[in-house]
């Protein structure tokens, strides 16, 4: 198979762009975390992708790299979003906003 | 036939994110987007990742989403909480940002002529992936093994009631 | 002897002021005021000692270089010549005696030690004055004294009263102290030297448009000091201080100050005859005025601050006539005999209780060593025949007569009027004090013996100073002027029979004061108390027409300006910095709204800026 990069590249772009608007419109939390989610997809999909144009397997290594810890982000998300519900009793990520000037 | 595929998967991949992203109700789109998962794991199999593919499925699909999903029926989200629509109007600037970003992305992409460059098929067999692991970078193996044992610990202690419990009368900021 | 001994001649009574100040708690009081008096009477031993060294062109002697800089370099040099050693002899002289009379006047004073030491570095100030032979080393001395005379006038501080006398003193002469810096530099900038002997061998050097501004300077300098007019109306409020240092400072010493710059720069002063008739003006006017001031003063020791003024415009009459060394020879009797009053009233004021004459019950043969003393010097005051008085105040008015047409003989005139009223206000004293309301009583405390002793040795030389400079006319050698000015100075201006005109009138005006005052004051014992008195003895309301003509719109134009500048600047530019502060504050503030959709946003939007960036890079090269 012969596909260009920047084919690759325009996809990537597309499922990144995607995430971000579903962080800056969402106002439930766990709908921003979804949106992190197809984000950091979007850069494994890159790193694949140029590790294959280049040969090397460096690129694979940090999507898995990537993948662990986001895993790990998640987790402690996920931890926070049960506290947050906790403290406020509601997932709208504009409640904690006491640190305004 | 590859190259088929793999635009195939691709249009489905973004279809899937679109989903994803304009569903109400969260438990849809959390499905989408584990449909959107396996279209990038195939993708990165035709990539020539096999590992990371089966990762790809394994933790992100298998166990992040389905956490995600155990969260969401956990805290029993009342209807109106649980589906939260967003008008066009709210859209409109985000989309607009987005748009201009895109074109600003293709551009820069446009202009490289290094990117036209085709990626062919390729294979790395996860032997050969261990061994550039363990070789190359034992550090950041045992960073991330530090990072994902922190994360356990944190999880813990802010699920486990530790977040809204008083100490002595004293409120406590987390 | 050796010449170098002269700057111990200011120097000892300094080294009496620092001993007594740093050590004179410590020490007992006999030995803490011995010293003082100590250094003032061998000062004037080095004096007389040292008198050899005089003659001639005078001695001169660098102490040690004052300070340098970029070219100027000002050393301590002392000049001793006939005119500052006869001044020096006299101004250590009479503050011996007044040291001793203050041994006993001040014996039941606890703060003795800051007075001595005062009295002391008073006298050093005076001695720097006299002595100096250069421009800024008289103006330190100058402004020694100034402040002397401040700490010395206010000396019982506890009493408001007393130290606003001091500050009007002070801040009076420092008013006209300015006038005489301005002088100074003015003449530093003509000759490129501060040196007194240089600057006065070459008087040739002035432009001619500067010399009268010059001498107007100085001459307004030296009003302020002795009290002439305008500078005039410090020295009543002055008898706030005690006894002694009314005689020290404002009989011999610092009011004739003044007098002294003008003779010690006489040489640069003869050279503008509009300089000369200004000075002869403004001590005609003090003179005058002061005289009749004293005729409707209450209390013994403002009569005698009045005639001060007034004898001392007689010795700037002098000066602006050209009689150098008939001013100088008055401020020398003067002395003698303005100390001896003063130090009679200090007597007087002890025996009686109070200050106003009208309520003294002294008599002549209840007191009878205050009384002659007294009497003796008010002879001399009143110019009677054959006093010290009266030859140098017939000297002086002499020398105006045959000055020159219209002018100075008006001048004579009314210095034949002040002498007149001289006479009468003295013998008015003596009547009212001696022979006033009796009522015979004679409890009266007495007088410790260091101020009697001291009296009699005043007296002496207020009765014959004469002898020293007596006129051809009766006979003597003029020994004094021709000391003081070389053989061509004594000119006689006079045919002989116009002096024996003059010296009859001398006569002929203080014996019609002494009979119209005998005639009013003998009998009387009631103080008058019409308007034309309280005139009088407002001083004509001078003080009050400068407060409201000049303190009053002074204090109203800094008050306006305090109210301009603390509203413009504090309030507008100050209080404007901090609310343009907080106003920045407030709207960078908005941007903290601790929403997380907000800062979500914010990167998004540095997303796209960075993203533009590169782009722009990639499209540039």
């Amino acid at each position: 198979m012969n596909i260009p990069f920047n084919h690759l590249l325009v996809i990537a772009f597309l499922l990144f762009l995607m995430g971000l608007g579903s962080i800056l419109v969402r106002r439930n939390v766990i709908r921003v975390l979804i949106g992190v989610e197809i984000m950091l997809n979007a850069a494994g999909l890159v790193l694949v992708g140029s590790s294959a144009l280049w040969s090397r397997v460096d690129g694979q290594l940090f999507a898995v790299f990537l993948m662990a810890i986001e895993a790990a982000e998640v987790a402690l998300a996920l931890a926070l979003v049960i506290y947050l519900r906790r403290r406020k009793g509601t997932l709208n990520i504009n409640a904690f906003n006491e640190m305004r000037g | 036939m590859a190259t088929i595929v793999f635009y195939v998967l691709a249009v489905l991949a973004l279809f899937g994110t679109y989903l994803c992203v304009t569903r109400s109700n969260p438990v849809h789109a959390i499905l989408y987007l584990v449909n959107v998962l396996f279209a990038v794991a195939l993708m990165y199999y035709l990539l020539g990742a096999p590992l990371v593919a089966a990762w790809e499925v394994i933790v992100y699909a298998g166990a992040v989403m389905v956490l995600f999903v155990f969260i969401i029926m956990m805290l029993e989200l009342t209807p109106d909480q649980e589906m939260t629509r967003v008008g066009w109007l709210r859209w409109g600037p985000t989309v607009l940002l987005v748009l201009v970003l895109f074109c600003a992305l293709v551009l820069m992409v446009a202009v490289d002529p290094e990117t036209s460059k085709g990626i062919v098929d390729t294979y790395v067999s996860p032997k050969a992936f261990g061994y550039s692991l363990f070789t190359r970078y034992p550090l950041a193996v045992q960073i991330i093994s530090f990072h994902l044992f922190i994360a356990a610990i944190g999880a813990y202690y802010l699920g486990r009631g530790g977040g809204s419990r008083k100490h002595s009368g004293k409120e406590e900021e987390e | 002897m050796n010449p170098e001994l002269i700057f111990l001649i200011p120097l000892l009574p300094l080294l009496g002021a620092v001993i007594n100040m740093v050590f004179g708690r410590r020490l007992p009081r006999p030995v803490s005021t011995g010293l003082a008096v100590a250094g003032v009477a061998l000062a004037t031993l080095l004096v007389l000692a040292l008198w050899p060294y005089a003659g001639g062109g005078g001695t001169t002697i660098e102490f040690y270089t004052w300070f340098e800089a970029s070219g100027l370099s000002v050393p301590l040099i002392l000049w001793f010549d006939r005119l500052s050693a006869s001044m020096a002899l006299m101004v250590a002289g009479v503050s011996t005696l007044i040291h001793v009379y203050c041994l006993g006047y001040m014996v039941k004073e606890k703060d003795y030690v800051r007075f001595f030491a005062l009295l002391n570095l008073f006298v050093f100030a005076m001695l720097v004055i006299v002595m100096a032979g250069d421009l800024l080393v008289l103006f330190l001395g100058w402004e020694g004294v100034g402040f002397c005379s401040y700490a010395l006038i206010g000396f019982w501080y506890q009493e408001e009263k007393n130290a606003e006398a001091g500050q009007k003193a002070f801040l009076m002469t420092r008013a006209a102290d300015v006038f005489l810096l301005i002088a100074i530099l003015w003449l530093f900038r003509i000759f490129g030297t501060f040196s007194i002997p240089d600057i006065l061998g070459r008087t040739d050097l002035i432009p001619a448009a500067a010399v009268t501004p010059i001498v107007l300077l100085l001459l307004a300098g030296a009003c302020g000091k002795s009290a002439q007019f305008p500078f005039m109306s410090w020295l009543p409020d002055a008898m706030a201080g005690p006894t002694p240092v009314s005689a020290l400072i404002h009989a011999a010493t610092m009011v004739t100050a003044g007098v002294y710059l003008l003779c010690r720069l006489f040489p640069l002063v003869a050279v503008s005859p509009q300089g000369m008739a200004a000075i002869a003006l403004v001590g005609t006017i003090s003179a005058v005025y002061a005289a009749l001031c004293a005729l409707a003063q209450d209390e013994i020791k403002r009569v005698l601050a009045y005639s001060t003024m007034s004898q001392v415009g007689f010795m700037f009459l002098g000066v602006g006539a050209g009689a150098l060394s008939g001013a100088v020879f008055h401020l020398y009797t003067h002395a003698f005999f303005k100390s001896l009053l003063f130090l009679g009233a200090g007597c007087v004021v002890l025996l009686s209780g109070g200050n106003n004459i009208h309520r003294m019950d002294l008599t002549p043969r209840g007191n009878p060593l205050v009384f002659w003393t007294f009497l003796v010097g008010s002879l001399a005051l009143a110019g009677a025949p054959l006093t010290s008085g009266f030859f140098s105040k017939d000297a002086i008015l002499m020398s105006v007569f045959s000055r020159g047409p219209y002018f100075y003989q008006l001048l004579w005139l009314l210095g034949s009027l002040t002498a007149f009223l001289t006479a009468l206000y003295t013998f008015r004293l003596i009547y009212l004090v001696f022979w006033g309301n009796k009522n015979g009583g004679s409890g009266a405390p007495s007088v410790p013996f260091t101020m009697r002793v001291v009296l009699p040795l005043l007296a002496v030389p207020a009765m014959f100073a004469g002898l020293l400079n007596l006129p051809a006319l009766f006979g003597g050698s003029e020994r004094f002027s021709l000391f003081l000015e070389g053989s061509d100075a004594v000119q006689t201006l006079v045919s002989h029979r116009q002096e024996l005109m003059l010296t009859t009138l001398a006569v002929a005006v203080f014996a019609c004061g002494w009979l119209v005052s005998h005639g009013f004051f003998r009998k009387r014992s009631a103080p008058r108390d019409n308007a034309l008195s309280r005139f009088l003895g407002n001083g004509f309301y001078i003080d009050q027409l400068v407060e409201r003509f000049i303190q009053r719109p002074f204090r109203a134009l800094a008050r306006f300006w305090q109210r301009a500048t603390e509203q413009m600047i504090f309030g507008g530019f100050f209080s404007g910095l901090g609310k343009m502060a907080l106003g920045s504050g407030q709207v960078v503030r908005r941007m903290q709204t601790g929403r997380l959709s907000t800062y979500l946003g914010s990167f998004a939007w540095g997303l796209l800026f960075l993203v533009g960036y590169f782009l722009w890079c990639v499209l540039r090269g």
